[in-house]
């Protein structure tokens, strides 16, 4: 019988009803939607900070890093010590690290820094360098058969009239090295003046084998996230520096906070406003059985019958609404972060039955006052005052 | 008549209008509040971006090649060139003066610090410094301004005063010689007879190669040097433009108006380009781990902010419609009397048109006011500094508000015009 009358009900309301459908789903898509980029949002944006940089830098505790022209006395740390803490401590998380080992070398009679370094990995760790041959890091077409390759710095290859393609000797204290240039660096940073060459050719120069100087790393994540992993690491490597790159982490906390605070604040904002919009819309279906109240209570009937089937009416539609407009929402997300981010934002299902709960709440408080017009005398609702 | 019909009809059930120009005021409140930061934000958060400190480094263009591990450049004095710190001032003048929001000189020195037992970098430089513009007034900048992360334990040197700041990781070093209070001595090299003594002020952090060097004011070092009123290198911090097509390309293939539009946009590089025009014989790069993530970022970020403020607008104009529908459903029995005493469907729709239209009216305006508000406060909270309200989108909420407010209205209007006033009436 029930069954029967909310079909009726239903079926019988069917273009005033489709209009609240309509604007319960809108709403359930915009809510969807906002929540799906809500919870994405700091993932997505951490992910652009990876442009910045490296955030972490492993360096020797009671470190001299006092360098002259010419001269280097570093202290230096054991290269597979480090590397297998961060390999232990890395879990699940993407980091990218690349070894630093400076020397200052000469070529040509001019003193020039070399880096020593794992080029590919430096490569990933900083985005904004560009070479003047495209990625990957080193150009395979201007490889020199049997030579180690490097890639000049700017400055660098502009005083030394350094091209692609040609070699030129490094010369460290007695000991001599010939390198290809694989490419030419434009990194608009201190790597412009510099030569960067494989680790291991910059050990074999300084006589250093298996030992770095610094470990730049970049940790994916928020402020919390980084400072989390840098305890880890430190407690792994005792007597070792694990030091954050405050110009990068400042900055980076500064920017996350103060984006999401300001999307998080609109997003609730919108969302106030589509459950008011979707109250009104139900208030306003609510207000029409009010007749049908007023009957019943005029027969001598129980008005919580009537009050049964609207709520029953308004949880079939608020579900469908939010059923419909929340996978309306995720595709438009999906969409939405193809445009603004590039990479698509992955749909999390935990909003649908949250956009659920939130929608057919909403219109079950407005059937509020329909409760309410049982305390009125039906003369008075009949009447149609 | 009509206007006495419209009068009427607008201060009967005043409970009902009030919902209605409430739920207009609500909507319109949001989509300004949207629309104000997001008008603003670009700006804000540009200004928010330069607390990753400089995007400028000006070099002299006729340098030997620097020295330099993580910043530091350990060149001796006597190598390569140097700039004018006189010429820092003219800075102030290039056409973006404006965007020039700080700029701090460096000067590194090798010096020889007994307490340290060793050769050690002393860096000159400005914390907080009065530099003299050509108008006669003076301009307050320094590390302070471009590397806002510096953290320093104790105070800062003052300009001027033999003073400096020890890096941390020097100071952890040598903790029983250098310490906030004492006293250190710089020597130009090792046995010179010469030597500047210093208080040290405060220990600073700065995450990167200065925590292993002695930071001075710009005189001390170049006294230390022997470079009188010269420096290495300069950091500016700028608030640029994100590049776009235009910013790439070089200035010398644009065509005049391209080349007006080039210059009088605050692109990186037509900063870069104006300071090489008044600072001869100078190098300005872009610094670009900052200059390019800041462009990148902030494109994003503004884009991801328009959305938000998109779905704003479809949430109001959802929420105005909805309730101006539900007003005029609220209201058949009364379309039905006018339509049994005669009224045409014409005149039913004028009737409540108007009035919708006199809703929106006040609701936009009162919206308008309350979304500023809520935007003042937004702004407030999250960028620290008030966001002001532009009133050029007061129009922009008030069409908005008549625009959505007619619509919801039209539909079921159009419904009521098809109604047979005796069923209307009978209450069917």
């Amino acid at each position: 019988m029930f069954g029967r009358l909310l079909w009726r009900l239903l079926w019988g309301n069917r273009g005033r009803l489709a209009v609240a459908l309509v604007s319960v789903a809108s709403g359930a898509a915009v809510i969807s939607a906002l929540l799906n980029l809500d919870f994405d949002l700091e993932r997505k944006l951490t992910h652009e900070f990876s442009v910045l940089g490296p955030n972490l830098v492993i360096s020797q505790k009671a470190g001299a890093q006092v360098q002259n022209a010419g001269a280097t006395s570093p202290s230096l740390m054991d290269q597979a010590v480090v590397e297998s803490a961060i390999a232990e401590t890395r879990a699940q998380q993407r980091i990218d690290a690349a070894p630093y080992l400076y020397i200052v070398a000469r070529v040509a009679g001019r003193p020039v820094v070399v880096a020593g370094t794992n080029l590919d990995t430096a490569g990933e760790l900083n985005p904004t360098w560009k070479r003047d041959v495209g990625p990957p890091m080193i150009d395979e077409r201007v490889l020199l058969p049997g030579v180690s390759s490097s890639l000049v710095g700017r400055n660098v290859a502009r005083q030394l009239k350094l091209v692609p393609g040609s070699s030129f000797q490094l010369q460290y204290l007695d000991r001599k090295a010939t390198l290809g240039v694989a490419g030419i660096l434009d990194s608009g940073g201190a790597e412009d003046n510099q030569i960067l060459v494989d680790l291991r050719i910059a050990q074999q120069l300084a006589g250093t084998q298996g030992q770095i100087e610094a470990e730049q790393l970049r940790v994916p994540g928020n402020a919390r996230a980084i400072a989390e992993y840098a305890a880890r690491l430190a407690a792994a490597l005792p007597g070792y520096d694990v030091r954050p790159i405050r110009q990068v982490t400042e900055a980076e906390g500064n920017l996350l906070n103060r984006t999401r605070l300001l999307i998080v604040s609109m997003v609730l904002l919108i969302l106030v406003l589509t459950a008011l919009c979707v109250l009104a819309t139900m208030a306003a279906l609510a207000m029409e059985r009010r007749m049908d109240v007023g009957l019943m209570k005029a027969l001598g009937g129980s008005i919580s019958r009537i009050v049964g089937l609207f709520l029953a009416e308004v949880s079939v539609l608020g579900a469908t609404g939010a059923l419909v407009g929340c996978l309306g929402g995720m595709a438009l997300a999906h969409w939405l972060g193809q445009r603004v981010f590039g990479t698509p934002i992955t749909a999390r299902w935990e909003i649908l039955p949250l956009t659920l709960a939130l929608m057919t709440g909403v219109g079950l408080a407005g059937a509020l006052p329909l409760r309410l017009l049982g305390r009125v005398k039906p003369a008075v609702i009949l009447r149609g005052d | 008549m009509f206007a006495r019909l419209v009068g009427e009809s607008f201060v009967r059930n005043p409970r009902r209008k009030l919902l209605a120009a409430s739920a207009l005021m609500v909507g319109m409140a949001v989509a300004t509040a949207a629309l104000t930061v997001a008008l603003d934000v670009g700006d804000r958060l540009s200004r928010e971006f330069r607390s990753l400190g400089a995007n400028l480094l000006v070099t002299p263009q006729s340098d030997t090649l620097p020295l330099q591990i993580g910043g530091v450049d350990y060149r001796p004095v006597n190598e390569g060139a140097y700039l004018s710190e006189a010429d820092l001032g003219k800075l102030k003048t290039i056409f973006w003066r404006h965007n020039i929001l700080g700029f701090t000189p460096f000067l590194p020195v090798p010096a020889y610090v007994p307490e340290t037992g060793g050769a050690t970098t002393v860096i000159g430089t400005w914390y907080e410094h009065a530099v003299p513009m050509p108008d006669g007034t003076f301009f307050r900048t320094g590390a302070k301004t471009t590397h806002s992360w510096w953290n320093v334990r104790g105070r800062w040197f003052q300009d001027g005063a033999n003073e400096c700041v020890v890096g941390a990781r020097l100071a952890a070093r040598y903790s029983k010689e250098i310490a906030a209070g004492k006293t250190i001595h710089l020597e130009a090299r090792e046995g010179s007879k010469e030597s500047v003594p210093l208080v040290v002020t405060g220990i600073v952090t700065t995450g990167d190669a200065e925590d292993n060097a002695i930071l001075v004011p710009l005189g001390v070092a170049q006294e230390l040097s022997g470079h009188p009123g010269q420096i290495r290198q300069v950091l500016v911090s700028a608030l640029t433009k994100p590049a776009d097509a235009l910013a790439d390309r070089d200035p010398v293939t644009l065509t005049p108006k391209e080349y007006d539009q080039w210059f009088c946009a605050p692109y990186i590089s037509s900063i870069s380009f104006q300071i090489r025009q008044v600072v001869p014989g100078v190098d300005v790069r872009a610094i670009r781990r900052v200059a390019d993530s800041e462009g990148r970022i902030l494109s994003r970020v503004s884009a991801l902010l328009w959305v938000v403020t998109i779905a704003a607008l479809v949430a109001a104009g959802l929420a105005v419609a909805a309730t101006s529908a539900a007003t005029i459903l609220d209201r058949q029995r009364e379309i039905g009397v006018m339509k049994a005493i005669g009224a045409t469907n014409a005149i039913v729709a004028g009737i409540f048109l108007a009035e919708q239209l006199m809703l929106a009216l006040i609701g936009g305006a009162v919206g308008f006011v309350l979304g500023a508000a809520l935007a003042w406060t937004l702004g407030e909270s999250v960028f620290g500094t008030p966001a002001r309200p532009h009133f050029v989108l007061l129009p922009v909420a008030l069409g908005l508000a008549i625009i959505v407010a007619v619509a919801g209205s039209l539909i079921p209007l159009r419904r009521a015009s098809h109604f047979e006033p005796a069923l209307i009436l009978k209450g069917e």
